[in-house]
């Protein structure tokens, strides 16, 4: 029999911002006593968690691996590994790969290879249509059998709207739900940045907010007339979080998610050109990033969702309209926004885990991973005392497209457990 | 043409400071002094006026203005131009930021004029090279002359001054400052020795 | 004093916007000497890199830098794989080994001059980038500003046309202000951009851009081709709402007031012919300038190509 005691960490929990201290008891991949003084004799392996905080592990449900299609940027094995490296064991991935995952067959392939390169859970979304061209429906009851639950075809909005429509019709029968990229193209430009201040002083067409906001309005519409599940993608402006409240009181069934860059970005951090701020949808403002917090702490956004993004240096470092949109997050997430907002008292531990552990987790149909007696162990150790230099060594990405490259942060995640194993320790 | 061929030629006591008496510092009146030795000469050899005054710019400018300022006392009138030579400098290319340009203004046509160059001192030679280089490009001039306040020696091309003021031994490192009341608020000449710097 | 690169007005400090103005005034000066070339960058080479046609401009910049004794030559974009896919960093890549002093670019996007300045050693000079930034063609505005208003500050510029694509309006308007002059923008609503700076005035109708009286008016070209959704509904109205028609330039002439024009003009778009002929129209006085003003840019800058760099002296006593 294998076991692991944690001694003396303080264990969080979804809702609750106060600390639990407490010794931990896992044996055979079970919490099976939590409690003071546990006697140290009675595990196989003592971790000292003074200072430390025991939280559930982190899902992440907007994540792009790029296999197939694009091994150069990420694959499933590096990308999966810096999951790991952010405290994050499991993971939705994408559909936009090449070829797109729109049938059970490219369902099944990212499956085999998440079996054969990945330490941790993989779960893939599928597309709503045909290679994401928005012209067919793309073969939705394969997918569905294989287990997908989310129906998206991120990095795009479905421009025509019967369509949509009809897949959310269709798509009644199955246990899914729909996942929008929220976008007007005809509206977009170039897709690099916000339109704004900074769109003016670089030059560059910006794109408009209300681009994002009429495509999230409108698929809202849809599948409250439709009856469908759905779920918004990436909210990047105040306007876009207050239709989502609005939309929510009026009884629609809707989710949505904020990744931590739109929340601690905006626009004028992109500088003179700086790739590493480029992304779709765009940083906006400094209001929009209070606003977004806001709709976070109040719940408007159930999840928090990185749109991790690989691209390799050499394309980042074209020009700034050549240079694709994205930036990774998986192995930023939790110590950013540790840095930024739990450190400074903006919110505790308790909304962390709830939107970036439990709440995806329920929307992907899993149990949350609370630290409990009785539950399967799936945590992390982290050390609010620690930092983190995010430099290329630390990462495990492939590619090394964010703003905190080299940079120093606050916290650390020392530990990471899933079951038996220990994936992780620093 | 050798010191004393124009001791000579010109018959004017030449200001010579030796290396035992060498003072590190010329006076307002040195200076002035000095002046006054190129305009003798100059109206001595070119009593009809027939010819420009050309100083280079900066302090070439002011040598100039006093020296037809004194011609004038002697009923010499005459143009006068400036000139820049900072685009025909051979060491643009090794400093790290180029001079200010000030313009030149030559208000005479430079075909078939006597030129006569006007700078404050004249030490490698360069400035007159690039000085020559300019004018040419304004015209053909018939005759080009220098007269030089101070001529320090250490040439590195063949040029030899026609008029000098004041002719100072000099180590080839020294660095030789020169002042000037509208340039610099001073009539004043200071010789850095190189062991000092 | 001196810089690497000009890659836009924005980043100058108003001692330097007006250092490169003197220093133009000399260079102009030459052109009246039978021999209009100097030797200040005798064997030094500059490359043109023109992605995007532009015969005025690019003249210009061949203009300047032979007068300054420079190697010039033309990178044939079109005729070069830039053409069959290659990547702005690979073409870098190629520039940089050429070891060329200076690199001459003009190119659609916006930011890719940044983006060579930033991997290569040589001086890089703007000529142009998308929406973004002409700074050659601002201080060319600048000097012909200063030659009729030598003190600026406090005078009215109203630039007329289509600000949101200018990049000649942001450039200019931007060393305007540094200037001290007010700017004021007039056009369509649709090409008006909103976010620009608030000090800047926006009128979308003439008669009111007119009673704020200004001292110079710039136009721009109008350029249908550059507008894939229309921002006005044809040419026709464009000039009733906004052209310096007969009706108008006689006003403009009673006033006395400067026309100003990047070239090349659209005649019966943004203005009538009898512009052309106004004494006070400094379109001409502009081309010129343009020279004199990218001569000065090329003689400020320093290529970190150099070996032996010393700091500078004034002259070699």
């Amino acid at each position: 029999m294998t076991s692991l005691l944690i001694k003396n960490a303080r264990i969080a929990s979804e809702d609750n911002d106060d600390l639990l201290p407490a010794d931990v008891l896992v044996e055979n991949g079970i919490i099976t006593k939590i409690g003071n003084d546990i006697e140290a004799e009675s595990a196989t392996r003592v971790i000292d968690g003074s200072g430390k905080i025991l939280s559930p592990a982190m899902f992440d449900t907007h994540i792009h691996m790029r296999e197939p299609g694009q091994e150069a940027k990420e694959t499933i094995k590096t990308g999966t590994e810096a999951a790991i490296n952010g405290g994050v064991t499991g993971v939705v991935l994408m559909p936009n790969t090449s070829p797109a995952i729109d049938s059970a067959a490219m369902v099944r392939t990212i499956y085999e290879i998440a079996e054969r390169d990945s330490r941790i859970p993989v779960y893939t979304s599928g597309c709503i249509t045909k290679e994401r061209e928005g012209k067919e429906l793309a073969g939705i009851d394969g997918m569905l059998q294989l287990g997908v639950k989310m129906l998206t075809d991120d990095g795009d909005a479905v421009p025509d709207m019967m369509l949509l429509k009809r897949a959310m019709e269709y798509a009644s029968e199955f246990d899914c739900f729909f996942a929008s990229h929220c976008e007007v193209l005809e509206l977009s430009g170039p897709r690099a940045l916000n339109e704004g201040k900074v769109s003016y002083k670089l030059g560059i067409q910006g794109t408009p907010a209300c681009s994002e906001e009429i495509c999230m309005d409108r698929d809202i519409r849809l599948a409250h007339a439709t009856g469908a599940r759905l779920h918004i993608q990436h909210v990047s402006s105040k306007i876009g979080m207050e239709t989502i409240r609005w939309w929510k009181q009026m009884g629609a069934k809707v989710t949505a998610e904020v990744s931590p860059h739109h929340l601690l970005f905006n626009e004028e951090d992109i500088g003179n050109y700086d790739t590493h701020y480029k992304m779709n949808p765009p940083l906006r403002t400094a209001e929009d990033n209070v606003a977004l917090l806001q709709g976070l702490k109040e719940g408007v956004f159930d999840i928090i969702a990185t749109d991790h993004a690989p691209h390799t240096s050499f394309e980042k470092e074209q020009d700034f309209v050549s240079a694709p949109n994205g930036i990774t997050g998986l192995e930023t997430a939790v110590v950013s926004l540790f840095h930024h907002y739990i450190n400074k008292g903006e919110f505790g531990w308790g909304l962390l885990v709830n939107r970036y552990s439990a709440e995806p987790r329920r929307m992907m149909g899993l149990d949350p991973v609370a630290i409990v007696e009785g539950g399967r162990a799936e945590f992390i150790l982290f050390d609010p005392k620690g930092e983190t230099t995010f430099s290329p060594d630390f990462m495990c990405s492939k590619s090394e497209n964010t703003p905190f490259l080299n940079k120093t942060l606050d916290g650390s995640i020392d530990l990471v457990v899933v079951g038996d194993d220990i994936l992780l320790q620093r | 043409m050798r010191l004393w061929q124009l001791t000579v030629l010109f018959n004017w006591p030449l200001r010579l400071i030796n290396k035992d008496e060498m003072p590190s510092t010329l006076t307002e009146a040195d200076i002035s002094n000095g002046v006054k030795a190129i305009a003798e000469q100059i109206g001595q050899c070119q009593p009809d006026g027939d010819f420009v005054l050309v100083g280079v710019r900066s302090r070439g400018d002011e040598v100039a203005a006093r020296i037809l300022e004194l011609l004038s006392q002697k009923g010499i009138e005459v143009p006068m131009g400036l000139l820049d030579i900072s685009l025909y400098r051979d060491d643009l290319a090794h400093l790290n930021s180029n001079p200010k340009l000030q313009g030149s203004e030559l208000p005479f046509p430079v075909d078939k004029a006597h030129i006569i160059l006007v700078d404050d001192v004249l030490f490698t030679g360069r400035t007159v090279r690039a000085a020559i280089d300019a004018i040419m490009d304004y015209g053909r001039p018939a005759k080009i002359e220098l007269a030089v306040l101070i001529d320090r020696g250490h040439r590195e091309l063949p040029f030899a001054p026609s008029y000098v003021g004041i002719h100072l031994e000099t180590q080839r490192l020294d660095y030789v400052d020169v002042k000037l009341k509208d340039t610099d608020g001073v009539d004043l000449v200071e010789v850095t020795k190189k062991n000092e710097v | 004093m001196t810089r690497k690169d000009l890659l836009d007005i924005e980043s100058l400090r108003r001692e330097e916007i007006e250092h490169l103005l003197d220093q133009a005034a000399p260079f102009k000066e030459l052109f009246t000497r039978s021999v209009k070339k100097v030797p200040a960058l005798k064997g030094k080479s500059v490359l043109t890199l023109f992605y995007e046609p532009s015969t005025r401009t690019l003249s210009s910049f061949e203009v300047a830098a032979k007068r300054l004794s420079a190697d010039v030559t033309t990178f044939d974009v079109a005729q070069s794989s830039v053409a069959k896919g290659e990547t702005v960093r690979d073409t870098i890549a190629t520039l940089q080994a050429m070891r060329t002093d200076y690199i001459i670019v003009r190119n659609q996007m916006a930011g890719i001059p940044l983006a060579i300045a930033r991997a290569t050693k040589a001086s890089v000079i703007n000529a142009g980038d998308g929406a973004h930034s002409h700074p050659t063609q601002a201080l060319l505005d600048g000097f012909t500003f200063k030659e009729v208003f030598p003190e600026p500050a406090g005078k009215k510029l109203l630039i007329i046309g289509d600000i949101l694509h200018s990049r000649v309006a942001r450039s200019t308007s931007t060393l305007m202000r540094k200037l001290g002059v007010e700017v004021a923008w007039l056009g369509p609503g649709s090409l008006v951009p909103k976010h620009g700076p608030s000090e800047i005035k926006r009128f979308t109708n003439y008669e009111e851009a007119m009673k704020w009286s200004p001292d110079a008016i710039y136009l721009l070209r109008i350029q249908m081709e550059r507008q894939s959704a229309p921002f006005f509904p044809s040419l026709r109205e464009y000039t009733k709402l906004y052209g310096i028609t007969q009706e108008r330039f006689k006003r403009i002439a009673d006033q006395g007031t400067y026309i100003m024009h990047p070239g090349p003009v659209n005649r019966g778009v943004e203005l009538c012919d009898e512009v052309m002929e106004y004494q006070r129209c400094l379109i001409d006085q502009q081309v010129e300038n343009g020279i004199a003003a990218r001569m000065a840019v090329l003689y400020w800058l320093k290529p970190n190509t150099g070996e032996n760099v010393r700091p500078i002296e004034e002259e070699p006593n």
